[in-house]
């Protein structure tokens, strides 16, 4: 069981940090950058409905990176270092990590240019612009990566329906906020189609294309009455394989 | 334990040297480019941003049918406006509208990460990636709320968004009293990014 899991509702945190940038450092927007970039570049995206020509890019870069990547070393933490840190920190330590444990960059190398910066932080970058690798990267960020299929086959539930919220076995990464697991919701919608996850979760269920639904739960359900606040509804846009008929 | 939440007196310019040396051995082994990072933050100023969700916002407000049309079909709403391109692209290939009104209050969340509608809102501000934003606005939505300084009366009902799947969430906020003399220009520019995620109200500039 992960508390990034069940972050949903977590009890005596204290006050809300209400800053309203976006980045508190200007490093902040180097980490996303490159993130973004290596999605923009992951080898799935041959296979996306968009046909992106990763295969030929000019670049070394031959993973796949997705959200589910970076959302599965969040919470693969260690969880209190997971409140630790700022956001963009996570990031920073999940993906330098991911470049040393692939063979893409040593740690030594990592560590050595790191003091070179360090005592020389207005260095330049090596000069290597490549018009190829922007063309896609704009490609990326202008059509995005849907995991939209058609449906093949009716799906299981339909608005109106009272359904219960499955349990499964804890795994390394989920869509399913923990607090709503084995509660009983109405489903509202059943979205057009079906939709794949960038990976397979394993016994957690999702990954291959299926539906979606959004399903409305009274807070007072989730929280008990005395716990919650009046007159709430919570939506939550649930895969099929997170619903089970409520009997 | 309480070491584990000590911080090293460099932490800020320990972070800057290591990502410069990540994005410099990067560029050294191919990965990627020296513009590369550039590229994506250009996007992010020009093309996708809030900008474009008070637009829309901005567009509802005037035309009650359009309004009606941005929550019905969201996706095709926003292909009615003159829009930069990329309006359905990165985390915005799914992308829903709701409404406040007089009898709701809308608040979108991301329990599990920090999903965030990019093409019309761009990046998440920090308080939205904040786990205790997370964690507290699920439970008790009207209390965050009040820090963010909105006062909801227990008559209206407030409906919490988890975009825990595809669809990215946004806010069409209510539109201030006294602005029937703004243009849809002037209007566009009262809508924030805080107000398209149900943490703000948008406010009639001071006369």
């Amino acid at each position: 069981m992960k508390l990034q899991h069940h972050l949903g509702g977590i009890e005596n945190l204290g006050p809300v940090n209400t800053e309203k940038r976006v980045f508190v450092e200007p490093w902040e927007q180097r980490i996303f950058g490159i993130h973004t970039v290596m999605m923009a570049e992951s080898a799935h995206l041959s296979d996306a409905p968009h046909r992106y020509p990763v295969d030929t890019l000019p670049t070394a870069f031959k993973s796949n990176w997705t959200w589910a990547s970076l959302r599965t070393g969040a919470e693969d933490m260690q969880p209190f270092e997971y409140f630790k840190y700022r956001y963009y920190e996570k990031w920073l330590g999940g993906i330098s990590q991911f470049f040393v444990d692939q063979g893409y960059v040593s740690a030594e190398e990592l560590a050595e240019k790191t003091a070179h910066y360090s005592a020389h932080p207005d260095a330049p970058l090596p000069d290597r612009p490549n018009a190829e690798l922007a063309a896609q990267i704009d490609a990326y960020l202008q059509n995005g990566d849907s995991g939209y299929h058609a449906l093949d086959g009716a799906a299981r539930f339909r608005a109106g329906d009272t359904v219960r919220i499955a349990d499964p076995e804890a795994v390394d990464h989920t869509r399913l906020p923990g607090y709503l697991r084995n509660k009983i919701g109405v489903v509202d919608l059943a979205y057009p189609g079906a939709f794949s996850y960038f990976v397979s979760t394993g016994v957690d269920g999702i990954g291959a294309p299926m539906p979606v639904y959004r399903v409305a739960f009274d807070a007072a359900s989730i929280w008990g009455p005395g716990k919650s606040e009046p007159n709430t509804t919570i939506y939550a846009d649930l895969y099929e394989a997170y619903i089970q008929a409520a009997d | 334990m309480s070491q584990l939440f000590e911080f090293s007196d460099d932490r800020e310019a320990s972070s800057a040297a290591r990502v410069r040396a990540l994005e410099a051995l990067l560029i050294e082994k191919g990965v990627i480019a020296t513009d590369s990072v550039d590229v994506v933050l250009k996007h992010f100023e020009t093309m996708a941003g809030p900008f474009n969700g008070a637009k829309i916002v901005a567009r509802a407000w005037v035309d009650p049918d359009y309004a009606r049309r941005l929550v019905e079909d969201t996706p095709k709403a926003i292909a009615e406006l003159s829009l930069p391109l990329g309006m359905t692209g990165a985390e915005g290939e799914h992308m829903a509208a709701v409404a406040n009104d007089a009898n709701v209050h809308n608040l979108i969340i991301c329990t599990l990460c920090s999903c965030y509608p990019w093409p019309v809102l761009g990046l998440p501000p920090y308080w939205y990636k904040d786990p205790v934003f997370r964690a507290r606005g699920v439970r008790e939505p009207r209390a965050v709320l009040q820090e963010f300084g909105v006062q909801v009366p227990a008559t209206k009902e407030v409906k919490v968004w988890d975009s825990s799947a595809q669809i990215r969430w946004f806010v069409v906020p209510e539109r201030p009293a006294n602005t029937e003399h703004l243009s849809e220009e002037e209007l566009a520019a009262l809508v924030t990014p805080e107000s398209m995620m149900g943490v703000a109200l948008v406010e009639a500039p001071a006369a």
